[in-house]
């Protein structure tokens, strides 16, 4: 082994030792009066770029304002990034939550959206006794476990979206208003639907409950068809859908399946109305990623342009100008901050059981509604509450459609739901 | 007695071990790794160091089957998945603890490799390996169909710690990892070893030789079913969850990154590969933006200037094999250690013949 051979060797062996004890020593000095706030999320996808952007638009605020009171003190908030690349892998996603926790010293995590990650995630906060607002998973059980075990989960809170159960409510709801106009319009006394939901667990639980439900919407239900997530091509199913004589779909599509089912149920102009969850149909691309074939498409939302609150339309524009995107569920992130604010203030105390006592009380106007948690920690639906909106695509623009009249509510700023032509015509004839 | 069982050990030690910078170096580093949590406590690295330790018997076990008997597989995770779901359901529907539930699911693992086997041993070369594909996309497809049970794309969460703390867990994850790692590489280095090098090489000439290569091929895929199962339900207590993302195809080819990365057929090579890449990728955390470009680089990079991997490429450079006995010695020799031939490239000259004409010998 000549001199150049042994430097390389030495070289290589320093570097492998060097990451590994940067690894262990990048530990950045303690500040006096900062509150370190994780935001977990797939930073490379646009569901971690719009946690990251609630979060840094709350954070900006709130420290621009002085930042959280806590008795005399005023502390200020510093983000940790926290890219969990938990699409592709769920190990990799505690692991970069347990590096925040060990070496950043965060005191609460907001954020993730796939729930094989996020009930990771939980486990790893309770065992922690840190507190986790969830933003962007939606599986019930995580809620569940507060009311199991509330001396571990209780640092457990979700603010959106809606859990399973109650984003098949409300998605529901708007399949019901469909119907309605129907029967109000035409004359259907028993409109036939469709059921589209892909194959996946969220898919399992609507298809089921939409099965059980429909009839006594006085609907019937034509079939149930699930294609994958992912699918590039549907004209098999909405062939069938178009011979079943449906007159409605109801839709749960949260993935790329959205846009491929949209396009082609405009292109081949299938009369049936759609209606549902279509995650897709919720970003400002939609559009144009349909060919414009996605107009009528009508899809539960979390936020649209309308007075849901005095705060929805500045904030929604707000976000906008910044991200360059309508904000999704994910951005959630900012209201989680500003409850954690609040909490604290009332508190005056950075206590943990304390600050939880006071989370639990809260009822918080955000963009979204009426923020409030119920007993297992999981935000409350309903007409006083968050209500969720459906948005339905009209001349390339998103306009919000429902609640329209529905317990007395109808936001400012909301239209009337547009059948699409080629459904109307369908049904005069 | 005690004096002579010392005396045996320390000039086994100083002759088996010292005298090799490779098995220095490993020494060494695994002293480092083992005092480490002592020193540092903190859970992050207790993290990284508990997963560095499941991963290396996962990546060794794909060594054994893949590298040294020869038998492409492509669907590892697959063991790696049965193991983490049986574990994860027998400890949650049944409560049974995880000393009892990672057995168990490594045996389940056992029947899978045999499960596999069976049908894929008629088949070769990139058939076998497009086959064992297959099969964790198979299961994958079971665990959404039986969702009540496995959770679905969920997964089982909720299940047992494996002990009450991070650092016990970490001292058990090591333990395991050291042993497990040990009893692949004494595998491989056994009678049996030489079988399944003789299968790989020559498999016509491996059965001529009166050797059942069926059975052997079975008896790999079992074993190496065993370790990548162990591995499997212990990472599912430590995440405590079980979930699809154990069935990826990704999952499998990190084996064989990993593997081919430190060296294949080798053992040592897969745990190298482990002990640099995985910890070099939680590092790399800092630049998220390149940290998956900064991967494909590195592997590029290694593949091209050091073909064999890196622990082969570096003991190559801190070691020479005797020509003559084919033991190892340090670079720093002149003679072999065992049959003091002259070690000089190019030439051997045997022992009492140095200094004269240099004939070679053998």
């Amino acid at each position: 082994m000549n001199t150049r051979q042994l430097v390389t060797v030495f070289l290589l062996a320093l570097f492998c030792f060097g990451m590994i004890l940067l690894a262990g020593c990048a530990r950045q000095e303690e500040e006096g009066n900062v509150i370190k706030i994780g935001v977990a999320g797939p930073m490379q996808f646009i569901h971690g770029q719009h946690h990251m952007l609630g979060a840094q638009m709350a954070a900006d605020e709130i420290n621009d304002a002085g930042g959280i009171k806590v008795g005399d003190d005023y502390y200020t908030i510093e983000l940790v990034k926290i890219d969990t690349n938990e699409l592709l892998s769920v190990d990799d996603a505690s692991s970069a939550v347990e590096k925040a926790i060990a070496q950043d010293n965060i005191d609460l995590l907001v954020g993730t959206i796939r729930t094989e990650a996020a009930v990771a995630i939980q486990e790893l906060m309770m065992d922690h006794q840190k507190i986790y607002i969830t933003c962007g998973a939606s599986f019930k059980e995580m809620a569940d476990k507060v009311s199991q075990d509330y001396d571990r989960y209780k640092y457990w809170f979700r603010l959106t979206p809606l859990n399973g159960e109650l984003l098949a409510k409300a998605s529901l709801l708007l399949l019901q208003h469909v119907g309605q106009v129907m029967k109000d319009d035409y004359g259907i006394e028993t409109p036939k639907v469709a059921v589209v939901c892909e194959e996946a667990a969220a898919g399992d639980t609507l298809a089921a409950v939409a099965q059980q439900v429909i009839p006594s919407f006085g609907m019937e239900v034509a079939g149930v068809w699930r294609p994958s997530p992912q699918a590039t091509d549907m004209t098999a199913e909405l062939a069938a859908i178009r011979d079943s004589g449906a007159q409605i779909i109801y839709t749960y599509l949260s993935s790329s399946g959205g846009v491929t089912y949209a396009r082609q149920w405009g292109e081949l102009k299938i009369p049936a109305a759609s209606v549902g969850i279509n995650v897709e149909a919720q970003s400002k691309g939609f559009i144009e990623a349909t060919d414009n074939y996605g107009n009528y498409e009508f899809t539960l939302n979390t936020y649209a342009p309308v007075e849901i609150t005095e705060k929805t339309i500045k904030w929604y524009e707000d976000f906008i100008a910044k991200a360059g995107e309508f904000p999704t569920y994910n951005a959630g992130t900012y209201d989680a901050l500003y409850i954690y604010k609040e909490a604290v203030e009332r508190a005056g105390t950075l206590d943990l059981d304390a600050v939880i006592e006071e989370m639990e009380k809260t009822r918080f106007t955000s963009a979204c509604g009426i923020q409030a948690f119920d007993e297992n920690h999981d935000v409350i639906w309903g007409p006083e509450y968050v209500t969720a909106v459906g948005t339905q695509w009209q001349d390339g623009e998103l306009k919000c459609v429902w609640p329209y009249d529905w317990q007395g509510i109808t936001y400012p700023g909301t239209v009337k739901y547009q059948l699409p032509p080629w459904v109307e015509e369908a049904l005069q004839k | 007695m005690i004096r002579d069982m010392m005396g045996r050990i320390y000039r086994n030690f100083k002759g088996e071990i010292l005298v090799l910078p490779g098995r220095t170096l490993a020494l060494l580093v695994g002293l480092a790794i083992f005092i480490a949590p002592l020193l540092t406590r903190d859970i992050y690295i207790l993290r990284i160091i508990t997963l560095t330790s499941i991963f290396a018997v996962f990546a060794a076990s794909w060594d054994l089957l893949s590298g040294f008997v020869g038998q492409l597989n492509l669907g590892h995770a697959l063991f790696f998945g049965v193991a983490a779901y049986t574990s994860a359901m027998l400890n949650l529907y049944l409560k049974l603890p995880p000393l009892l539930t990672i057995p168990l699911g490594a045996i389940a693992a056992v029947a899978a490799g045999l499960a596999i086997g069976i049908p894929c041993l008629r088949l070769k070369g990139q058939y076998l390996s497009l086959a064992t594909l297959a099969f964790p996309i198979i299961l994958k497809g079971v665990v959404y169909i039986f969702k009540q049970y496995t959770g679905g794309e969920l997964g089982v969460s909720g299940i047992s710690r494996l002990a009450g703390s991070r650092l016990a867990e970490c001292y058990i994850a090591l333990l395991l990892g050291v042993s497990l790692c040990l009893l692949i590489w004494k595998i491989t280095d056994s009678k049996l070893g030489l079988i399944f090098h003789a299968i790989r090489e020559d498999e016509i000439a491996a059965r001529a030789s009166g050797i059942n290569t069926t059975a052997y091929k079975l008896l790999a895929f079992c074993l190496s079913g065993l370790f990548a199962g162990i591995a499997g339900g212990f990472y599912a207590h430590y995440m405590r969850l079980a979930g699809p993302s154990m069935l990826d195809v990704m999952l499998s080819f990190q084996a064989i990154i990993w593997t081919i990365f430190g060296g294949i057929a080798t053992v040592y090579g897969a745990v190298t590969g482990v002990v640099i890449l995985f910890p070099l990728m939680e590092v790399m955390r800092a630049f998220p933006e390149i940290r998956m470009l900064f991967f494909a680089v590195t592997i590029v990079i290694v593949l091209r200037f050091m073909p064999e991997g890196v622990a082969p490429w570096f003991l190559d450079r801190v070691e020479k094999e005797c020509p003559r006995c084919k033991e190892r010695n340090a670079f720093t020799r002149r003679n072999c250690r065992v049959c003091r031939t002259l070690l000089i490239a190019g030439k051997e000259v045997s022992a009492g013949t140095e200094g004269q004409t240099g004939h070679p010998t053998d």
